[in-house]
């Protein structure tokens, strides 16, 4: 089906006249050089700006203008096609986040507002947590929002990586506050002052609570889903008895998240330990997952940390044994946020738009009829209403699209676009053979349909269940075959220098100290991402150091990632 | 133990408004930390947003007890399971049957766009909290606190619709609101942030937007009546109490019978086309015409679910338990051994017996610990405000059989232990009815039709509720 000719609502076109023209995929050059000027020009226009790639905003603190301007990105409606993918990738992830109708910009800059088909995603990732973290032995709760900050203060690594990004309130019920108030940015002291109040004794461990909320980051350089200045998230805290309590639930909430990103994300993510320089603020230890994008960056989707005693020392929260004797808790906390959403859709995406494994898939299955006369339309229409109770039925998220004003093959781009993993196609003849024909998101062209598909129910939702089983696999099948072909073995750090300068990741033993690893950083844009848990059987010799005795030491971990940032 | 319940009698009239400072004294041992999650879980859609919104610090640390055991997981259309279905994720089953969709819209507002509506601000003005400061710079323009969203959404709206097909647009956010209220001054976090869900739609015509208005306050309705067991009446607001900005105001309300006062449920407002006049939220009809659009908001939050739990505590002075559909616990298995008794049996019967009503989908905690009484078991579970108590002893292990104790009338059965899950299910079933039908009579024994002034204010003194022309 080739791609139809567009029909623009003409206020659409009213309101970005910039981009009526661009329904072709070919007219990209054009495009391009619009986008370019049009951030810049924002720049030194001040405040309507929000341009979210333009770093030199950074001083820029709050947008005066009263709406969302209607010139940025992400409120746009779908005009026929995206940027694609592999021309450039960051102008495609923002008009996916834009034509797909998954988030908009708010009015005060950096924030976002999620529109219901990106938050339904967000929905998908809590209903699969929630009952793991119910399973887990977690119960959930919520804390206050506000925060005095004095808490802050009172964990000092903490307060030192947090002061730089907090919100404060000052005014309240149109009165200075005598206490400054701190919008969270996470909740570990708050948690740690009610849990000084409900523990006393050994029986009052472990503790083990979880809450969905939203924190609020003052980031500068902000991107949707990624990052802004307020997301959603859920963070579990918990507090235990003993220092292996704490790191084995710490280990098993990781473990939990890698399971997700695998088995319902589809993203072959790499699960280890985080460095020093990149540990929490306050944590013993930090463990992350970590996601490669498309473009190749690496996306941290989710972190558990080992809190020690750090933040039970500060606040006091102790409890008697059974010995009778007073103890700091050991304690940990783990998050993934509604970034883990923005990794969705830059591990999947392609040319033509998102592509979301069926797990998550707010809507699996879209119907699509197809007629010509009046004559053919009763019985198309009835043949596709009877199949969506069929669909729902059995469980399948399905969608019809029978609007009248839009032609078939722009409906096809525009679901593919959404990301719909199948389409079902119904014509007139389609109706006569009862049977349908299936196309994948996945395969374009001929090789991803499957052609006269019985209408019968039993066939069709077996069919139809197996197809969604096929691209869920087959979308994990290909994360994993492009991370692996962009993670290089590197033994020198000349090669990783060159591994990092062609944009991939760089895997190799690594024992080497704090400022080396700094150094690095400085020298070549790279960090390290974690130290894998898998580790490669044998001895290794750190390529910074190639001290043998500190190898030793670290044997098992002195195996880093490294990421590239351009 | 009943000597906590006085705590519960406020010393202030919930004016008008959900009051939440009404749970500032609530005892901390009081069974509403139970109650939130079950809550949430019924009613709030956003996992984990629970109704635990409860924000005041101090007032109830509620020594959370976490469930360490796996949580049940099938349905039994009683409401008594742990998964999202129909009973327990009611409210947004509801609304997604009516095309309604989750969104999210930032917790920050910017000042303009906060005082676009005249009356809404007014409203609202006083009681909103603002972030001056970011990092250690100040803001060049302070940006508020959302106290409502109305004005956070409605530019959205403004450039979403443009046609009669963007029409109806239906959303729903769950989330965190901030009211800083100077009426009952609390120490610094409490109580001035709640969480709740907020509904905003927009119509082509006033009759589907007076529709909506109605349909929704049956669900809130049944939400009070199904699952708290609290009676209440709905009604329309008058102009003095109709929401700032809105055009009229519809709400359900409780009342507790002890004290004759009413309490503000939730309401559902129609807002007529004031707002979308003010954010110019128009869209081409079908005739190629500009028109503005007629919206509606509705919310219900965690203060108005708890000021019902209120009522519903305040119903009686005895039985004081949390109806079965939201009660996080429905049974307590508590063994009594004696003397002599093989305890290692009663033990393992315990066990085996939450074993199979976990099985069977309902939600039980046995209390093994060794270092109390069985009768300090009682009071402490009954204080928890569990529904239900099943007793194991040695004689009930001789005949097979367990004692089941209610806890609203104190009501005591042996139930043989072959027919142990069925009849369980029938007692708590039994329970939700018993609850409600009490609160019914006693707010129907309070109900008074007055047709003259001097009757008002002679039934207003007796603390009855008032219906009148």
């Amino acid at each position: 089906m080739a791609m139809a000719a567009v029909r623009l609502p003409s206020l659409s076109l009213l309101r970005y006249p910039s981009k009526s023209l661009l329904s072709c995929p070919l007219s990209l050059a054009p495009r391009l050089r619009h986008l370019r000027p049009r951030a810049s020009a924002h720049i030194s226009g001040g405040g309507a700006s929000r341009c979210i790639s333009a770093r030199s905003l950074a001083k820029e603190e709050v947008s005066s203008s009263a709406t969302p301007s209607t010139d940025r990105k992400p409120s746009s409606s779908y005009e026929g096609s995206v940027t694609p993918r592999s021309v450039d990738f960051n102008a495609w992830y923002l008009d996916v986040i834009a034509s797909a109708e998954l988030a908009d910009y708010g009015p005060v800059r950096g924030t976002m507002v999620i529109r219901p088909y990106g938050y339904a995603i967000w929905e998908a990732i809590q209903e699969y947590l929630n009952v793991k973290f119910k399973e887990t032995g977690h119960s959930n709760m919520y804390f206050p929002q506000f925060i005095p900050y004095s808490f802050i203060e009172k964990e000092a690594s903490h307060v030192e990586g947090f002061s730089p990004e907090l919100a404060l309130v000052t005014i309240g019920g149109g009165k200075e506050l005598e206490e400054k108030l701190v919008v969270r940015p996470t909740s570990e002291t708050i948690v740690n002052h009610m849990f000084t109040q409900w523990i006393q004794s050994y029986r009052d461990l472990p503790l083990m609570v979880n809450q969905w909320a939203n924190v609020t980051r003052w980031e500068m350089r902000t991107k949707p889903f990624v990052r802004t200045l307020e997301f959603l998230w859920q963070e579990g805290h918990t507090a235990h008895a003993t220092a292996e309590e704490a790191e084995t639930e710490a280990l098993q909430m990781i473990d939990v998240y890698k399971k997700f990103a695998y088995e319902q994300a589809a993203i072959p993510v790499i699960a280890g330990r985080k460095s020093r320089a990149e540990t929490f603020a306050g944590a013993a230890r930090t463990y992350t997952i970590e996601a490669m994008m498309g473009d190749r960056k690496a996306l941290q989707a989710g972190t558990s940390h080992n809190l020690g005693q750090n933040f039970s020392r500060a606040f006091g929260t102790q409890f008697t044994d059974e010995n009778g004797q007073r103890q700091h808790v050991w304690q940990t906390s783990w998050a993934v946020s509604t970034r883990f959403v923005g990794g969705i859709i830059m591990t999947h995406g392609d040319d033509a738009g998102l592509m979301l494994p069926p797990r998550i898939a707010p809507i699996q299955v879209v119907i699509v009829p197809i007629w010509k006369t009046a004559n053919d339309k009763s019985g198309v229409i009835d043949a596709v209403s009877s199949l969506k109770d069929l669909l729902l039925k059995a469980g399948i998220k399905v969608k019809v699209d029978d609007s009248e004003q839009r032609t078939p093959g722009w409906k096809f781009n525009f679901w593919e676009m959404k990301g719909v993993p199948l389409r079902i196609e119904i014509g007139p003849r389609d109706v006569a053979n009862k049977s349908v024909v299936v196309s994948r998101r996945d395969i374009p062209g001929k090789p991803g349909k499957d052609f006269g598909i019985s209408m019968e129910p039993s066939v069709l939702v077996a069919h139809l269940k197996s197809r969604l089983d096929d691209i869920q696999a087959s979308l994990l099948h290909r994360a994993i075959s492009f991370r692996d072909s962009n993670i290089v073995d590197v033994n020198s750090y000349e090669e990783l220098k060159a591994v990092i300068a062609q944009g991939k990741w760089a895997r190799g033993p690594w024992s080497a100290s704090d400022s080396e690893e700094q150094k690095v950083k400085e020298e070549t844009g790279a960090t390290i991402r974690c130290f894998p848990f898998e580790q490669p059987l044998g001895k290794m010799t750190c390529f910074m150091t190639a001290i043998q005795a500190l190898l030793q030491k670290y044997w098992s971990e002195c195996c880093r990632f490294w990421e590239g940032i351009n | 133990m009943r000597a906590q319940r006085g705590a519960l009698e406020t010393e202030h009239q919930p004016d008008g408004g959900d009051d939440f400072s009404l749970f500032l004294s609530l005892d901390r041992n009081l069974p509403i930390c139970f109650l939130l999650d079950r809550l949430r879980l019924a009613m709030l859609r956003l996992p984990g947003v629970a109704l635990s919104a409860i924000t005041c610090l101090d007032s109830w640390p509620p020594s959370p007890t976490p469930r360490r055991k796996k949580e049940v997981k099938k349905e039994t259309g009683l409401g008594l399971t742990h998964r999202k279905d129909e009973n327990f994720d009611f409210f947004g089953v509801e609304i997604e049957k009516m095309n309604i969709k989750n969104a999210y819209f930032p917790l920050f507002v910017t000042e303009n766009v906060l005082q676009k509506e005249k009356d809404h601000i007014e409203g609202f003005a006083p009681e909103v909290a603002w972030v001056t400061k970011s990092g250690h710079s100040e803001l060049e323009v302070p940006i508020a606190i959302r106290p409502t969203s109305e004005t956070a959404m409605y530019p959205y709206f403004s450039k979403w619709i443009s046609g009669h097909r963007d029409l109806p647009l239906k959303l729903n956010q769950w989330c965190n609101v901030v009211r800083w209220e100077f009426s009952h001054p609390t120490p610094f976090i409490r109580s001035r942030e709640f969480l709740w869900q907020e509904g905003h739609t927009a119509f082509a015509t006033q009759a589907e937007a007076d529709q909506e208005v109605l349909q929704i306050l049956e669900l809130y309705l049944k939400i009070y009546e199904e699952f708290l067991a609290v009676p209440v009446v709905k009604g329309r607001k008058s102009e003095l109490e109709k929401f700032a900005g809105g055009y009229y105001t519809t709400s359900v309300e409780a009342f507790i019978p002890n004290t004759g006062r009413g309490i503000q449920g939730v309401t559902s407002h129609c807002l007529g086309q004031n707002f979308s006049k003010m954010f110019e939220i128009n869209f081409e009809n079908e005739k190629g015409e500009k028109s503005m659009v007629w919206q509606n908001s509705w919310a219900y939050s965690s203060r108005a679910i708890l000021s019902g739990v209120m009522v519903m505590l305040h119903g009686d002075d005895k039985g004081l338990i949390l109806p079965p559909k939201v009660a996080a616990v429905l049974v307590v298995v508590i063994p009594v051994p004696y003397k002599d008794a093989d305890s290692d049996a009663i033990f393992n019967t315990c066990s085996s017996t939450i074993q199979r009503l976990r099985e069977s989908e309902l939600r039980a905690e046995a209390d093994l610990r060794d270092n109390y009484s069985p009768g300090w078991k009682y009071s402490h579970w009954e204080m928890k405000g569990v529904p239900l108590r099943i007793e194991i002893g040695p004689k009930d292990l001789a005949n097979n059989q367990v004692r089941v104790v209610r806890c609203d009338n104190g009501a005591k059965t042996d139930i043989p232990t072959g027919y142990l899950v069925d009849q369980v299910k029938e007692i708590l079933i039994s329970i939700q009815e018993c609850l409600f039908n009490a609160a019914k009579q006693k707010r129907d024994a309070c109900k008074k039709v007055v047709n003259t002034w001097d009757e008002f204010v002679l039934a207003m003194n007796e603390k009855k509720m008032i219906l009148a022309p």
